[in-house]
C-alpha cells in the first residue's frame, strides 16, 4: 500500500504541466484456482498481481502509465514521464486527501484467505461424484473448478478523494463432453458470486445441481439435431438469455460507444422509443453479493442502480467522467478495469430486462412454430452498427405451443434495435446468469439476465435446413 | 548474486526437487488519435513471473508481478502448497535442454529508434486519408498505434537459461460508412517489426474499401453455395481445427484426429504447417519448456502427419516432443505457433472464374459463441459478397455461414495463392469450398 502522503506527491508531480485531473490506481490481489479433470486433481495454481495505473486527463485526453515498481522512485518516474503529454501550467494542487465513505454490500463472511484448497477440491469432487453417478459410457470428459479472488484497490485522485476497497468472489465451474458416433457435444456451468465458498452448497446453487446441469446439456445435445435456419419467432429462455441484451443492447449503452457518436444509439435522446413498449432494462451494480456488482467503481463514483430503457423509452446509460466530459454528463458509478493494467471506462454490471407480465408457459403456448433457445455460449457486437450474433448451446424447436424436439449449432443474428422493437411477450420470470465481458478495459464480471421473452422474428443460422 | 539466486535457494530449503521461472520483462507504448486530437496514450512498464516447482514427482505453481525477497518466499510457499494436493501422474517434466537451438532474431534495433513525432505523422497521415477517399465515410472511429518489447527468460535448477526478446509494432485504423439508413464499420490491423513498411496511405486505402464496399447489401436466399473463404475467414477456422491435433486432446478422447495419423483427413490439396522458425515477428526458437522448435508438416497433402506434443504427452505416447509445449501454469499446454496453409497457384479472380454463382465470405465475427470447438461444428455471423456469372457481385448483410471443420477443409477445391499473414500470426490464403450453408432471408 502507498501512503498518503507519497500518494499526494505522485498527484502534484502529474499536475505538473497542467493536466485537469489525475487518479493513482493502486492494487494488490491474490487469486487462486484448482481444476479436477477426470476426477483427478490436475492443476492448482496461486496468482499474485500488484500494480499502479496512474491516469492523467486534461480536457478529452487521457494519458496512462503503469509500473509494478511500487518505490517512491519509480512512481515519480512515471508521473514524471506521462506529463511530458501536457505543456501547460499547472492547473490543480493537491494538499489534502479526504476518505469518500461507502456501504459494504457485498462482505464476505469467511474470507477466501481461510479457506483450505482441500475444501475447495472436497466441494468440486461432489460435483464429479453426481456426473459419475450417472453411469453414461457416453460421457468422455470431465472438468470441475474453483476458482476465487481476494482484490485490495486503493484510489487517490486531485479531487482530492481517496477511497479503499476489498472484494471477494469465487466461481464453482463444470464442463462436461459427451460422444457418441457422431461427435462430440459439451455443457458447462458456472455459477459465481461476491459471497463465500459456503453460498456454493445453498439449495439455490451447490455442486451436485451445477454439475448435473452440465452433463444433462451435453447429453442431451448429442441426441439433437441440426439447427434449422431463416427467420423465426424466437422464445429466449431467462437468465443465460440475457446475453442478447447485453450484447445488442448492452455495449452500445455504454458511454465510451455513445460519447463519441459511435453508437448505434448515437443519433437517439433519452425519451425516444428505442424499444418496445413491454421492454424496461436496467443495469444495477448495487445488488447485494451478485457477481457483477460494485459499491463504488474505480474513479471514485459510487455504484448505482440505472434504469436505461423505461417502457421502450432510452432513459440511461452507463457513463463514466471521462465520456461524461462529451456528453455533459458525470460519471455514474460505472467506471472499471479489469486490473491496474487497464484504463478504465464505461462498462455493465448486473444488466438485466425486467419482468413484464405474461408467464414463460403462455409464452411457449402462444408460439405455433419457432425456436426455444435457453442456452447460450457468448456472443458478440459491433456497437456502432449494432449487429450482434449469439451462439445457443442449448435449444428446442416449439410445435404448436409446445417445446418439441433438441436442436443444436443455432446461431442467432440481428441488429440489436431492430431486435428490441420485435420483442413481443415478455415473462414474470426474471433470473441472472455470471459471465465475463472482454472490452477495452479487459475482462471484468458481469451478470446479464432477463425474464423468459419473445422476439417475433429473429435470423437463426443452423445447418439444418428449413423449418418445417 | 543473481536476481533470482534467493528463490532457488529458497526452494532447495523447502525441498522442492525441481523448480523453473518463466520471466517475462516488457515495455508498452499506445497511441491513438479521435478526429485529429491525442485520445489515450498509454506508456507502459511490466513484469510477469511463472514460477513452477516439482514436490514428490508432483507440479505445483505461483506467479506474481512483482519481485522481492518477500515474494521469491511467497512463490515457493505456494508451490509448495499447490503441488501437495495434485493427484494427475501425468510424468512432469523441467527441462535440462535440447542439443542444439535454431536461433532466429525477433528483436529489431532500429525499431527503438523511431522517434515519436515519426509515430504520430504515420497517425494522423492515416486518420487523414481515411477521412479524404469516399465521402460515404462519415467518421473516422479511431486510429492508434501499439508498439511492444518483451524480454522472456526461461530458467530452471537444472542450469537452462534461454532468453528471446522481441519487439514489434500494430497500426489499426476504423472507420464508419453510411449510405441512406444502413451503416457499416470496418478496421484492419497492420502488424511487423519494419516500420518503413508502413504506409499510411495504402493502409488507409484497404481500410476504407473493406468499409464501403459493404454498403448497400442484403441477405441472400438461404441456401447452400460453392464459396470463396477469405483467408481472414480460412484463419480463423485453421486455428480451430489445427487445435484437433493437440495431444492432449487425442490421449483424452476429445479431438476429432483421434486415430487418424498416416490418414487422409483433408482434401490432397490442403498442406499445413506449423513454423516456429519461421523469420517474422512470431518467430519462437525455444518453446515455454525450454525446447528447440522446428518446423513441420501437421497436414501434407490432406494426410495426417502428426499430433503436436509437449514433453508430457510425448512421454506418455513414447515419441519426442514437437516442441510445442506453450503456456503457463503448473501444466503446460499444447499450441501451434505461426500456422502457414501452403499456398496454391490460382488467383483469387481465377478462383470467382470456378465458382461461377455462389458466395465469397470475407469476414466471420463471434468464434467463441457460434464455433463449437469439440464437435467442430460452426454457424458464424458473416459478411461477404454474392459471385455472379464469375465476378464479386452484391454485398451481403445479415447472414450466417454454418459448417463443419472437417467437412469444410475436406471440402476444399483449390487454394489460392494470396499469402496473407494475420496479426494472430497465421499465414493462410483464399479457399474455394464445395458447399457452404447460408441463412439468410
Amino acid at each position: 500500500m502507498i501512503s498518503k502522503k507519497l500518494a499526494i506527491e505522485v498527484l502534484n508531480a502529474a499536475l505538473e504541466t497542467g493536466a485537469d485531473y489525475a487518479e493513482i490506481f493502486y492494487e494488490d490481489s491474490s487469486a487462486h484456482s484448482v481444476l479436477i479433470e477426470n476426477g483427478k486433481v490436475e492443476t492448482s495454481s496461486s496468482n499474485s498481481l500488484c500494480g499502479v495505473g496512474l491516469r492523467l486527463l486534461k480536457n478529452n485526453q487521457c494519458v496512462y502509465g503503469y509500473t509494478n515498481e511500487l518505490t517512491k522512485k519509480g512512481l515519480l518516474a512515471l508521473a514524471n514521464s506521462l506529463n511530458k503529454s501536457f505543456h501547460d501550467k499547472r492547473l490543480i494542487t493537491v494538499t489534502k486527501l479526504d476518505m469518500i465513505k461507502c456501504k459494504n454490500r457485498n462482505p464476505v463472511t469467511r474470507s477466501y484467505d481461510d479457506v483450505p484448497v482441500e475444501e475447495k477440491i472436497a466441494l468440486i469432487r461432489e460435483g464429479i461424484e453426481e456426473i459419475n453417478s450417472l453411469k453414461d459410457p457416453r460421457i468422455v470428459r470431465t472438468f470441475g473448478s474453483f476458482a476465487d479472488n481476494k482484490r485490495f484497490v486503493a484510489v487517490f485522485n486531485s479531487k482530492e478523494k481517496w477511497f479503499k476497497r476489498t472484494t471477494e468472489f469465487g466461481r464453482m465451474a463444470f464442463q462436461v463432453i459427451a460422444a457418441d458416433q457422431n461427435g462430440f457435444e459439451t455443457g458447462f456451468e458456472g455459477p459465481g458470486a461476491q459471497h463465500s465458498i459456503e453460498y456454493f452448497r445453498t439449495e439455490k446453487v451447490n455442486p451436485r445441481k451445477t454439475a448435473r446441469k452440465a452433463a444433462e446439456t451435453a447429453l442431451k445435445m448429442l441426441t439433437a439435431a441440426e439447427c434449422p435456419s431463416g427467420k423465426m419467432p424466437v422464445v429466449i429462455g431467462n437468465g443465460w438469455g440475457g446475453v442478447l441484451f447485453h450484447e445488442s443492447c448492452g455495449h452500445p449503452l455504454e458511454a465510451s460507444a455513445v460519447a463519441k457518436g459511435l453508437s448505434c444509439f448515437s443519433e437517439n435522446n433519452i425519451g425516444d422509443y428505442i424499444a418496445s413498449p413491454i421492454v424496461s432494462a436496467v443495469d444495477d451494480s448495487t445488488i447485494p453479493g451478485e457477481w457483477g456488482s460494485i459499491d463504488i467503481d474505480d474513479e471514485g463514483n459510487l455504484g448505482s442502480k440505472r434504469l436505461l430503457i423505461k417502457n421502450g423509452k432510452l432513459n440511461d446509460y452507463m457513463i463514466d467522467d471521462l465520456n461524461g466530459r462529451r456528453m455533459d454528463r458525470q460519471g455514474n458509478g460505472a467506471c472499471r478495469r479489469q486490473n491496474y493494467r487497464y484504463v478504465p471506462t464505461s462498462r455493465m454490471s448486473n444488466t438485466y430486462i425486467c419482468n413484464g407480465k405474461s408467464t414463460p408457459e403462455e409464452i411457449i403456448k402462444a408460439t405455433k412454430l419457432g425456436l426455444y433457445a435457453v442456452g447460450f455460449n457468448g456472443g458478440s457486437v459491433d456497437p456502432t452498427t449494432g449487429e450482434f450474433n449469439f451462439g445457443c448451446s442449448e435449444a428446442y424447436i416449439i410445435r404448436d405451443g409446445k417445446i418439441a424436439e433438441p436442436v443444436k449449432g443455432a446461431t442467432l443474428i440481428g441488429k440489436g434495435f431492430e431486435i428490441l422493437k420485435k420483442i413481443d411477450m415478455v415473462a414474470n420470470d426474471l433470473d441472472l446468469a455470471q459471465g465475463m465481458c472482454g472490452a477495452s478495459s479487459g475482462s471484468i464480471r458481469t451478470n446479464v439476465g432477463q425474464p423468459t421473452l419473445r422476439v417475433s422474428e429473429v435470423t437463426v443460422g443452423g445447418r439444418g435446413g428449413e423449418l418445417k | 548474486m543473481g536476481k533470482y539466486d534467493k528463490f532457488f535457494a529458497l526452494a532447495k530449503e523447502a525441498g522442492l526437487e525441481q523448480v523453473e521461472l518463466s520471466i517475462s520483462e516488457f515495455r508498452s507504448l499506445n497511441i491513438s488519435l479521435f478526429h485529429g486530437e491525442v485520445d489515450e496514450y498509454k506508456d507502459n512498464n511490466g513484469y510477469a513471473i511463472v514460477a513452477r516447482g516439482i514436490l514428490n514427482g508432483k507440479c505445483g505453481s505461483a506467479s506474481c508481478d512483482v519481485w522481492n525477497k518477500d515474494k521469491a518466499a511467497w512463490l515457493v510457499k505456494e508451490i509448495v502448497a499447490n503441488a501437495k494436493v495434485i493427484e494427475n501422474d501425468d510424468p512432469i517434466f523441467i527441462f535440462k535442454g535440447s542439443e542444439k537451438y535454431h536461433k532466429v532474431n525477433t528483436y529489431n534495433k532500429d525499431l527503438e529508434k523511431v522517434s515519436i513525432d515519426e509515430k504520430m505523422k504515420n497517425l494522423y497521415a492515416l486518420e487523414k486519408a481515411m477521412k479524404g477517399i469516399d465521402k460515404r465515410i462519415v467518421e473516422v472511429a479511431g486510429t492508434e498505434y501499439s508498439e511492444s518489447t518483451e524480454k522472456h527468460t526461461l530458467m530452471n535448477s537444472n542450469g537452462l537459461n534461454l532468453v528471446q526478446k522481441s519487439n514489434y509494432f500494430t497500426f489499426v485504423g476504423q472507420c464508419v460508412a453510411k449510405e441512406g439508413e444502413q451503416t457499416k464499420s470496418g478496421y484492419d490491423f497492420f502488424l511487423g517489426n519494419k516500420f518503413e513498411e508502413f504506409n499510411p496511405e495504402e493502409f488507409a486505402k484497404k481500410i476504407v474499401k473493406l468499409t464501403v464496399d459493404q454498403l448497400g447489401g442484403e441477405a441472400c436466399e438461404s441456401n447452400k453455395y460453392k464459396a470463396v473463404l477469405h483467408p481472414d475467414v480460412v484463419t480463423s477456422l485453421m486455428r480451430a481445427y489445427i487445435g484437433h491435433a493437440n495431444a492432449e486432446e487425442v490421449q483424452k478422447n476429445s479431438s476429432l484426429f483421434i486415430g487418424k495419423i498416416g490418414q487422409k483427413i483433408a482434401s490432397s490439396k490442403v498442406t499445413i504447417e506449423d513454423k516456429p522458425l519461421q523469420k517474422n515477428v512470431f518467430a519462437r526458437w525455444f518453446d515455454d519448456e525450454g525446447v528447440a522448435t522446428y518446423n513441420k508438416p501437421i497436414i501434407k497433402n490432406g494426410k495426417l502427419e502428426t499430433y503436436l506434443y509437449n514433453l508430457t504427452t510425448a512421454a506418455k505416447a513414447g515419441v519426442q516432443t514437437t516442441g510445442n509445449g506453450y503456456g503457463g501454469g503448473s501444466k503446460r499446454g499444447i499450441a501451434s505457433s505461426f500456422l502457414s496453409l501452403k499456398p496454391g497457384k490460382k488467383s483469387l479472380d481465377q478462383l470467382f472464374e470456378e465458382v461461377g454463382n455462389g458466395v465469397y465470405i470475407t469476414d466471420v465475427s463471434g468464434l467463441h459463441a457460434g464455433l463449437n470447438p469439440q464437435s467442430g461444428n460452426f454457424s458464424l455471423q458473416s459478411t461477404g459478397f454474392m459471385i455472379e456469372n464469375s465476378k464479386k457481385g452484391k454485398p451481403l448483410d445479415l447472414i450466417t455461414v454454418s459448417g463443419n471443420l472437417l467437412e469444410i477443409f475436406k471440402d476444399v477445391l483449390e487454394v489460392g495463392n494470396d499469402v496473407t499473414v494475420s496479426p494472430s500470426g497465421v499465414s493462410a490464403e483464399s479457399l474455394l469450398i464445395k458447399k457452404i450453408v447460408v441463412s439468410g432471408k
